[in-house]
């Protein structure tokens, strides 16, 4: 859907490349996400996508297409663009922000009215309470909504997203994430996500390219893959100390292969399946038990440090089981 | 009392009155009213004409950042010649005769200075990420300008205009000493004359154009910006 050739991006008047051959591709329906420490040309190479950066070398190819294949207006109006300072015209209604490119493709008036309609509520924003306010009167959290929405107005396969949940406090941060999960289920769009953060990466990313200082590429991979089997010093220390548990944070308590538990689960605590492994063993060592109950297809089963080395295959780290579940 | 004499003596040494009421009421029509058209008709030309060339020089002053400085400094001197002077300088120029085009032209570059640095600080206050977000979506560098950039750099204009009409509607009585016509003329001839009522007339009149011009476009600013409006609820 998306493949970068050896693409290489040198600023004029400077020696250093700030992205450096950097090839990988993104598969349709999938979001890529590029992380990495500041300075490692993530978001430059993001924006030689829709070429608001143009690349000194190699090319980028969308559906097989080099993406110099038409004008960078053309090309940008079929691409979504969100960013973490959203960028919402102040002088606008929400209703005008998000009708923004279907306006400037010549959308009829009720076919643009309709799809802001559909497209708060989507985001979860009432239409007729927001369709006409101005971006000053939302919150940070709801402008970066809108800013998404706006992304998705003329419904193009691809988005490109700049840490678009970047600048709201974490715990707006965090039910952002999950809903834009929820919505990516539906709609299947070919994302390019930059982000700093490697928790938001492991999170949202189907693929992972952690970028190292002057845009080279350390490792392209699952989130799974990548907190398994790091083929670096660089990317086990970005990825962290906690990498392992980190990994337990990819798979729900509710996908595990638990044994049934055949009575006497009075005083045990008791997990909700839909919690990650991680936080699930974090409650297990605070209750004091070696074993709590999960409740699950309507019996109850145990979850015990035992399932959880299981899972891990061995705890140190190693490469992991093939059958290994993720999310 | 009733001496006709007396009276005329009476009305000879009498100090000339601040202001003749009387002569206010004749003259109305003849010459208050003629004298503040032609202060309006001096004063919108010259704004009207002064943003004609100050918002193309002011956008591409800001596009194109070198042309800022030597722009600032023409318009800079233009700014600081002392108007009489000024008025003196476009008559003696062959070609430009006494009335009031020479006053245009000065008026005309007494603003631009004004004008022009507002508007490229209009277009420097709006948001980077904006303008980025706008371009990413697909708008053209004219659709950024004329959708983005010039309706938010609207408030800092206007201010701009305030200020140049302001000073403009000022100045613009020192025209009448070339024949432009206007409130100044008013107030040169009751210097001419020695009679105050003209003077005062002149001013209150100048002042109060200055006053409700500024307050009409203040009104036309806040009613073209109604997203700020919005921030207050």
């Amino acid at each position: 859907m998306i493949e970068f050739r050896q693409v290489s991006k040198t600023y004029p008047g400077s020696s250093n490349p700030v992205v450096k051959d950097l090839s990988f591709e993104v598969l349709e329906g999938e979001i890529c996400v590029l992380v990495g420490p500041s300075g490692c040309g993530k978001t430059t190479s993001m924006r030689m996508v829709n070429r608001l950066i143009e690349i000194t070398d190699g090319e980028i190819l969308i559906d097989g297409e080099p993406n110099t294949s038409m004008s960078g207006t053309q090309l940008r109006r079929k691409i979504g663009y969100a960013i973490q300072q959203i960028g919402l015209f102040p002088h606008r209604t929400i209703a005008y922000n998000i009708g923004t490119v279907p306006n400037l493709l010549g959308w009829d008036k009720s076919r643009i009215k309709d799809r802001v309609n559909e497209l708060l509520e989507l985001v979860g924003l009432d239409a007729d309470e927001y369709r006409d306010r101005y971006p000053a009167e939302l919150s940070g959290g709801q402008q970066q909504r809108v800013g998404v929405a706006r992304a998705l107005a003329a419904d193009p396969p691809i988005m490109l997203m700049d840490e678009p949940f970047g600048a709201v406090d974490p715990i707006t941060r965090a039910s952002l994430q999950d809903e834009f999960l929820r919505i990516q289920e539906d709609i299947k769009k070919t994302i390019v996500f930059v982000t700093h953060d490697i928790d938001e990466a492991i999170k949202i990313g189907n693929k992972i390219a952690i970028l190292k200082q002057g845009g080279i590429l350390a490792q392209y991979d699952t989130p799974e893959n990548i907190l398994s089997k790091p083929d670096s010093e660089f990317v086990s220390s970005f990825v962290g100390g906690d990498r392992v548990l980190k990994r337990l944070s990819l798979t729900r308590v509710g996908e595990m292969d638990l044994e049934r538990a055949n009575g006497g689960t009075d005083g045990l605590l008791r997990i909700n399946e839909g919690l990650t492994v991680k936080d699930a063993l974090s409650e297990l060592i605070g209750s004091g038990h070696s074993r709590a109950v999960v409740e699950k297809d309507g019996e109850n089963q145990l979850l015990t440090f035992e399932a959880i080395e299981d899972l891990m295959g061995g705890a140190s780290g190693e490469p992991s089981n093939s059958g290994e579940s993720s999310v | 009392m009733s001496n006709p004499a007396l009276l005329l003596l009476q009305d000879v040494l009498e100090e000339p009155k601040l202001i003749d009421w009387e002569w206010l009421q004749e003259n109305f029509w003849e010459d208050i009213v003629p004298a503040l058209q032609g202060h309006i008709f001096l004063s919108v030309i010259s704004v009207a004409v002064a943003l004609v060339i100050a918002l193309p020089v002011g956008v591409l002053s800001a596009r194109y950042r070198k042309a800022y400085p030597p722009v600032t400094f023409v318009t800079g001197i233009l700014y600081s010649i002392p108007s009489l002077a000024l008025f003196a300088i476009l008559i003696s120029i062959p070609g430009v005769a006494i009335g009031p085009s020479p006053v245009i032209i000065a008026l005309v570059a007494y603003s631009l200075l004004i004008l022009i640095r507002n508007t490229v600080a209009g277009i420097d206050s709006v948001p980077p990420e904006t303008i980025d977000a706008a371009r990413g979506m697909g708008l053209t560098n004219r659709q950024i300008l004329f959708r983005v950039e010039l309706p938010l750099a609207l408030p800092i204009i206007v201010a701009g205009i305030r200020i140049a009409t302001v000073t403009i509607i000022g100045i613009a009585t020192i025209g009448a000493y070339i024949n432009g016509g206007g409130l100044g003329t008013l107030i040169f001839d009751g210097i001419g004359r020695q009679f105050p009522t003209m003077i005062i007339a002149g001013a209150v009149l100048a002042t109060a154009l200055a006053i409700i011009a500024d307050l009409l476009l203040l009104a036309l600013e806040r009613y073209l910006r109604p997203w700020a409006r919005a921030r207050r609820t």
